[in-house]
């Protein structure tokens, strides 16, 4: 325990050059397929005037609305269409990546 | 202890690792990102610049792009149709450099060296490349239609198939034409720019016409037999435009086999048809610097891997948008901009040494028939062992029969899709 404060220096001093261990990270097939959304619905920067915003939304909340598109049992213009292009599985990780990015 | 002794351990290989990395340059280079040049600055080029800064911003970007400014092509019908003005469809690019730090080069890439890795400009300049993006369009073919050139598209025959000052011709001559003339509109074979704008171009000048010049036709003079959202948009020209809008598929005698522009008429297989206004579309290849760099088949396109968009013909190199053989997507600004993201993903992947993420792309087209009724196409792709190929089930054209309220939704999404295009696009 004594050794704490040099472990923490060490690690701030790691951390001040995480940018390039964080950038060696995989980008993940979630991610990828998240930014095909901002074409329509702009990004948590920018809000779209007729699509509803995503970015930060609560993850229940998204899934629900893209699995009701997908059945047919929400009224929608195009995102039943889109919907069915993923399955359950990508829908709830698309919602789940979303609502924190 | 223990803990301690494990901590101590893997910090001095975390330490190790990094100067590892510092003393080797290969990976030195990778630290500092590499070096990316993207050739055209339209929705495919700025997308793709855009977002290999957002997912890496220590790779050095660099944008070549020809015109100080982008004119669209979707909603450039509207300005023909008075709806909007070329002022509204007019974008710049600065926020890409001043928000992203992509560095914008105002010039023409007039040569690629694929082995050596560097592009010329037309200045003479010489830029290297780790990684190279083509996103150059499109170009006509003005040997394309018999009897038709550049100069008869500059005079009496505009394409206005690339946005900006044929827009404003095709508009010119539409408020010079007498109240009951006839508009020639001649759209191509597949593949081309935009399938669905020769018949929203139609609808939007129907629109013009009926609500300034109502005794006036229209006339589509076809290659094809067949055309994208054709039952959405022949009703809609039927409820909206009643005996205004006569099309002429190939088999029927719709295929142009010479033009005179001298005495403005359309010779087809079946006879002469006489314009008042005449529209050509041409046929089309991918973009000038695509072909002399190599990077195109023998039909004018560029063959890509629908993994990822990395061209068939060079190494390093990655082609997407109209240029590109997309398989199923079509040629549209969406497709470019989705094709953009996963060509990010890639690059930023391949300098890394990472994993490249599975490629999914989507396309959305809207049309207008009129300000208030709006129809549209989209579709969810994967790459396939043909290409890349739509995802079953999914996608597809606005229902058949909707009422009114519907027809208007779609309208006012696709005002809310552009400004989101331009937003997702250039920052």
């Amino acid at each position: 325990m004594r050794r704490l404060p040099y472990l923490v220096a060490v690690s701030a001093a790691l951390l001040a050059a995480a940018p390039v261990f964080a950038q060696q990270r995989n980008i993940s097939d979630t991610a990828l397929a998240a930014q095909t959304c901002n074409v329509c619905h702009g990004s948590a920067s920018y809000v779209s005037p007729t699509m509803p915003p995503i970015h930060g939304v609560d993850a229940t909340t998204l899934f629900t609305a893209l699995t009701e598109f997908k059945t047919d049992k929400r009224p929608y213009t195009i995102m039943g269409r889109i919907a069915r292009g993923y399955s359950d599985e990508q829908l709830k990780a698309l919602a789940e990546y979303l609502s924190k990015n | 202890m223990a803990k301690q002794t494990f901590t101590r351990r893997h910090i001095l290989a975390a330490t190790g690792a990094a100067a590892a990395v510092i003393g080797m340059p290969h990976i030195a280079r990778a630290q500092n990102g590499g070096r990316v040049l993207v050739i055209g600055g339209g929705f495919g080029g700025a997308t793709a610049a855009r977002y290999i800064k957002l997912f890496d911003p220590g790779i050095e970007v660099t944008l070549i792009e020809r015109d100080p400014a982008y004119v669209t092509c979707p909603f450039s019908n509207y300005v023909l149709g008075g709806i909007r003005t070329i002022e509204d469809i007019t974008h710049r690019r600065d926020p890409l450099q001043q928000r992203y730090g992509v560095k914008l080069v105002h010039g023409e890439a007039t040569a690629v060296d694929t082995n050596a890795r560097r592009v010329r400009l037309k200045d003479g300049t010489q830029l290297n490349y780790d990684r190279l993006v083509v996103a150059p369009g499109i170009e006509l073919k003005y040997d394309g239609v018999p009897g038709w050139n550049e100069q008869a598209a500059n005079t009496v025959m505009p394409h206005a198939w690339k946005a900006g000052p044929q827009t404003l011709l095709l508009k010119k001559q539409l408020e010079a034409m007498r109240d009951g003339g006839t508009v020639i509109v001649a759209p191509p074979a597949n593949p081309f720019r935009c399938p669905p704008g020769p018949y929203e171009r139609v609808s939007m000048i129907a629109w013009y016409l009926k609500t300034h010049k109502p005794r006036s036709k229209i006339l589509i003079l076809d290659a094809k037999d067949a055309f994208s959202k054709q039952g959405l948009f022949m009703g809609a020209w039927e409820s909206q435009y009643p005996g205004m809008i006569t099309w002429i598929a190939g088999k029927d005698g719709g295929k142009v086999e010479s033009v005179d522009p001298k005495s403005m008429t359309i010779k087809t297989g079946f006879g002469t048809e006489k314009g008042d206004v005449i529209n050509i579309i041409p046929p089309q290849t991918a973009g000038k610097i695509a072909l002399d760099a190599g990077l195109a088949e023998a039909n004018g396109w560029c063959a890509i891997d629908p993994a990822s968009f990395a061209s068939r013909k060079a190494a390093h190199v990655y082609v997407l948008g109209d240029a590109s053989i997309a398989g199923a997507m079509p040629k549209s600004g969406t497709a470019a901009n989705s094709q953009a993201k996963v060509v990010a993903a890639n690059v930023v992947s391949s300098l890394r040494g990472t994993q490249a993420p599975a490629a999914v792309y989507h396309n959305t087209c809207y049309s207008l028939v009129t300000p208030e009724y709006g129809i549209s196409v989209t579709g969810t792709y994967r790459p396939g062992p043909q290409g890349v190929a739509e995802v079953p089930n999914s996608g597809g054209v606005s229902p058949v029969r909707a009422d009114a309220a519907f027809r208007k939704s779609e309208a006012e999404h696709t005002a809310g899709w552009y400004a989101g295009i331009i937003a997702d696009t250039f920052g």
